[in-house]
Order: C-alpha cells, then sequence, then structure tokens
C-alpha cells in the first residue's frame, strides 16, 4: 500500500530530518508512528500524503508517487491533521460540497458514526468544541472509504469517555483493505489499538515491529529490585518497584506496556533489537 | 472505474461548486455592498446629471477591474494557509482542475456576473429616474469598447492569477508590486535601447537618429512591434501565465 524508499528530507538545505529512510506499510494494519517531539511524524505523514515532496528517494502510495497528488491516489488517502480549520457552515453543508468528490462515499456509515459521536447533521461546524470537530473529521474521514488513514494525534483534545469511543468506532470501522497510521504522544490511550508499533528517531525507524513478535522476545514486568541475574534491557522507578523490560526467555505472557517500550528502544536500542534476535 | 488523473469535468464542476457554496456568504456580501454603492451613486448621477449616466461605465469597469483582481488574488486562500490547506491538497482533484476550476471562477464567472450586475444597476437607475425603459444607458455597457474592457481583464487577470498561486500572504499588494517592479526594468530596457539607436551622435560621429533611420527599420519600428505586442498580449499572455500558474501550482507544499 505504501512504499518508502531510500528517503531524504530536510526543511532547510542544511537541516536534514530523514535520511535514506525505507518503510513498507501493508493494508490491514493500524500502526503507531511514535517518536520524541521534533522525530518528524507529522513530517512523514504529510510525504506520505503528498504535502511536503521528499529531497531524494520516494514514498508511493500504490503505484503512484505521493508528490504527484494524482486524484486516485487522493481518494485513497484521508489526513486528519492535529490542528484543523473547518468553515462555519453545517455538517450537512460540508458534506454535500466535499462527499462527492470521493466516489465511494459511504452516506450510511456517515450517518452511523455521527449518532456514535452525537452529532447532527444540523450542527454548524465552528460552533463545535475541539473535540467535536475532530470526532466529525474522523467521521468524513472513515466515510471516504479510503484505503489509508492518517492520523495526527487523533486523541488531543478528547475527554476520557471519547477516547475509548474512538478506539471502538476505528476498531468497528475498518476493513482489511484498510490501514491507519496513527502519529501520537499519547501511548496510553491507543496501546490497545495499534499494532504494528513503529518508532522513529533521528531521522531513522529505529523499531517496527507488531504486537505479537514484540511479546515473545520482551516481557513487560514489575520488580521489586533490579538484579543481575534477570538482566534488564530498561527500567524505570516507579510506585511500587521498578517497571522494566526484560528479555522473554521464558515466554512469559506479560501485558504491553507501551510508553516503556517506547523509552527502552529510545535508551537501549541496542539491547532491544538483541532480544529480538535472540 | 479507473478515474481521469489528469482532467475530468465532473470534478471541475464539483470543485466551482465547493468554492462557490463555501464561500457564498462572503461573496454575496462583497457584491451586494459594491453592487449597492455604484447603484447609489448612478441614481445620485441620473437625478443630478442624467445625461453623464452613460458615461458611468468607465467608472464601472474601474471597479470591475480592481475587484477582479483583488478577487482572483484571493482566489487561492486555502492554499495559504496551513490548516486549511491540509484538505484543499488532499481533495481529490488534479492540479489541472485546480487551476481551471479557479480561473472559471475568477476570468470567466467574475465579469459575467459584473457585466449582468451593471446593466441592472443602469437598468435600475434609468428606470427609477425616467420611469421608462431606454435602451441607451446599455450601450455603455455592451459597446464594443465595454467588450475590449471585458477582454482585457480577462488576459491581465491571468497576472493576479499566478500571484495568488505563488505569493502566501497579500498576494494583491504583492502582484501589483511586482507588476510594477517588472514594468520599471521594462521602461529601462526600451529608454536604455532608444537611447542608443536613437541618440543624436554615435561614436563614430554619424547621426542615426529618426530622420536618418533606413525604411526597414522604420518599417520594423512602426509595424512589426505594434503587431507582434498585440498578439503577444491578446494570445500569449494567458497560456503564459496558466503554465506558470500550474507548474507552480503542482509544486506548493504546505
Amino acid at each position: 500500500m505504501v512504499k518508502i524508499e531510500n528517503l531524504s528530507f530536510g526543511y532547510t538545505r542544511k537541516q536534514t530530518l530523514f535520511d535514506q529512510l525505507s518503510l513498507e506499510l501493508v493494508p490491514g494494519n493500524i500502526y503507531g508512528l511514535l517518536g520524541r517531539n521534533g522525530a518528524g511524524k507529522t513530517t512523514l505523514l504529510k510525504i506520505i500524503a503528498g504535502l511536503v515532496f521528499p529531497r531524494n528517494g520516494s514514498s508511493r502510495i500504490g503505484n503512484m508517487e505521493s508528490k504527484t497528488r494524482n486524484p486516485s491516489a487522493l481518494e485513497d488517502i484521508c489526513f486528519i491533521p492535529e490542528e484543523y480549520h473547518l468553515p462555519s457552515i453545517r455538517i450537512e453543508h460540508y458534506v454535500s460540497i466535499n462527499a462527492p468528490f470521493y466516489r465511494r462515499f459511504d452516506h450510511e456509515k456517515l450517518d452511523w458514526l455521527l449518532r456514535e459521536f452525537k452529532l447532527g447533521s444540523k450542527d454548524r461546524l465552528n460552533q463545535l468544541s475541539f473535540g467535536q470537530k475532530k470526532k466529525f473529521l474522523l467521521a468524513f474521514g472513515l466515510s471516504t472509504s479510503a484505503r489509508l488513514l492518517l492520523m495526527d494525534e487523533p486523541t488531543n483534545g478528547l475527554d476520557i469517555p471519547s477516547k475509548s469511543q474512538f478506539r471502538r468506532v476505528i476498531a468497528a470501522s475498518l476493513t482489511e483493505e484498510q490501514s491507519v497510521v496513527i502519529s501520537t504522544h499519547q501511548v496510553r490511550d491507543l496501546e490497545s489499538l495499534i499494532d504494528p508499533v513503529i518508532i522513529i528517531d533521528e531521522g531513522r525507524i529505529i523499531f517496527q515491529q507488531d504486537l505479537k513478535s514484540i511479546s515473545s522476545a520482551l516481557s513487560f514486568e514489575t520488580i521489586e529490585e533490579i538484579k543481575e541475574n534477570l538482566r534488564p534491557i530498561y527500567y524505570e522507578e516507579g510506585l511500587g518497584g521498578y517497571s522494566a523490560i526484560l528479555p522473554n526467555i521464558r515466554g512469559k505472557d506479560t501485558k504491553l506496556d507501551l510508553e516503556l517500550l517506547f523509552n527502552g528502544v529510545v535508551s537501549n536500542n541496542k539491547g532491544i533489537s538483541e532480544a529480538f534476535k535472540q | 472505474m479507473k478515474a481521469n488523473n489528469i482532467f475530468d469535468i465532473k470534478r471541475s464542476y464539483l470543485l466551482v461548486r465547493r468554492q462557490v457554496l463555501s464561500n457564498a456568504p462572503v461573496w454575496l456580501i462583497a457584491f451586494g455592498a459594491v453592487a449597492g454603492t455604484l447603484l447609489v451613486i448612478s441614481l445620485l448621477v441620473a437625478y443630478f446629471q442624467p445625461q453623464n449616466l452613460p458615461g458611468l461605465s468607465g467608472l464601472y469597469f474601474t471597479v470591475m477591474f480592481i475587484g477582479g483582481y483583488v478577487y482572483t488574488s484571493n482566489i487561492f486562500g486555502e492554499l495559504h494557509q496551513s490548516q486549511k490547506s491540509y484538505q484543499y491538497l488532499t481533495l481529490p482533484v488534479s492540479t489541472t482542475e485546480r487551476l481551471f476550476s479557479a480561473w472559471i471562477l475568477t476570468a470567466v464567472l467574475f465579469p459575467l456576473i459584473s457585466v449582468v450586475l451593471m446593466a441592472l444597476i443602469v437598468f435600475l437607475a434609468n428606470l427609477v429616474m425616467n420611469f421608462t425603459f431606454d435602451v441607451t444607458p446599455f450601450q455603455s455597457v455592451f459597446s464594443n469598447s465595454g467588450w475590449t474592457a471585458v477582454k482585457v481583464y480577462a488576459v491581465t487577470q491571468s497576472v493576479f492569477l499566478l500571484g495568488a498561486v505563488y505569493f502566501r500572504k497579500n498576494n494583491f499588494l504583492k502582484t501589483v508590486l511586482a507588476l510594477f517592479v517588472v514594468s520599471v526594468v521594462i521602461q529601462i530596457v526600451i529608454v536604455s535601447t532608444a537611447w542608443i539607436l536613437f541618440s543624436p551622435i554615435s561614436e563614430n560621429g554619424v547621426n542615426i537618429g529618426p530622420q536618418n533611420m533606413s525604411l526597414e527599420l522604420e518599417h520594423f519600428i512602426m509595424e512589426y512591434i505594434p503587431v507582434t505586442a498585440r498578439l503577444v498580449f491578446w494570445y500569449l499572455t494567458i497560456p503564459f501565465f496558466l503554465t506558470v500558474s500550474w507548474f507552480s501550482l503542482k509544486e506548493r507544499q504546505v
């Protein structure tokens, strides 16, 4: 679906954000794109959507180069940015002028999603709260039947019930043909949803694994004290002991702690990589 | 069915429709305010100096030119605001359709609506003041010079269309400034060339002023240059600026 090969990018000639970055995304997955501030998560989404162009290398959606912004490729992309502007018109008006561009637009799905999000078709977009606007954009994006949904910090601005509603709606409305890439800092909001996990740091993909591989290679445990024989790859002191990532030698089935994994990958990528080789 | 990735008339129509419907309130207010002001001026002229009513067409066309240039300069407003540009640039339409719909709105529909409004204003002014329908005032709007003005607008607005794509802020003012700078440079080149050709004494002491100009050179200057300039203006200006605008739009990033 998306193939990025040897991509280089920088906002200025002197500064390079990505150098020789390669990545392949296949349909049927909800990718979690994690990284520190300024790592280039949003930029990578923009490159995939054809909103910014790579300096070298390529980003393709199917057979089409993202930067060509061909209508048939754009019909398969829905980009929901972190911050956006919606016109001061009613929802039904917005839908009537934008939906016809998407030949596979599913009006029934939109009605269902609007009901789920408690939004009325007569509601004025400029009078909605930030979270409601985000829900509307999500509903519209899912209804376009685009095969690739790119979401930048989708849970920012959502209240606690809305976050679980967001996870439920995404999980319920995606098909096998669709892929989602979610860029986020709020890993705890989405750790039950995303699979595989991609971590980006210093212009490179430093980690890309699905949850099954992570669970079989690593165990996430809370331990009272750090002992050498446990061979912790990474640990953090917390309430009641240490949260640690250990090599999963005994094949334990532990609950993935995405935040801990992210910190572990960023701090000790070598140790994590070695655990996957074993 | 496979989509045409270069040009599709249905998508172009949808884009024009989207532009019109999402901006309708603002455009109606602007058109209403300008047309209302012109109507009041026309009524005053019709009441106090009715013989000058046909002469108001100059004012109408001046307003149409300025209004059209400002409107054209803002036609890609969505493109220049990052929060709006995400949606605009990911809308499934081609670069050609984006440019075509903007051109249709600014170079075709805008002057068409303006001329209809002008005729309506003239008609109302005439009707209110005389309580009769007199066709004379319409001749000033639908005269040859009126249509020439519309054609000149259609050609010159292509420059502002390029400015609308190229500049990110204050598009109208920046385009006017760019036009001023370019015209100054062209004038410097023309004056320099004329000075070199027609200065009273050349380097070898021979006067090649207009009175000593050869017939071929005189014929070239008097015949070919104006004809070429007219051809360039009427037939090359629009294709040139639309082509440059297309490439500028195609390369546009957020």
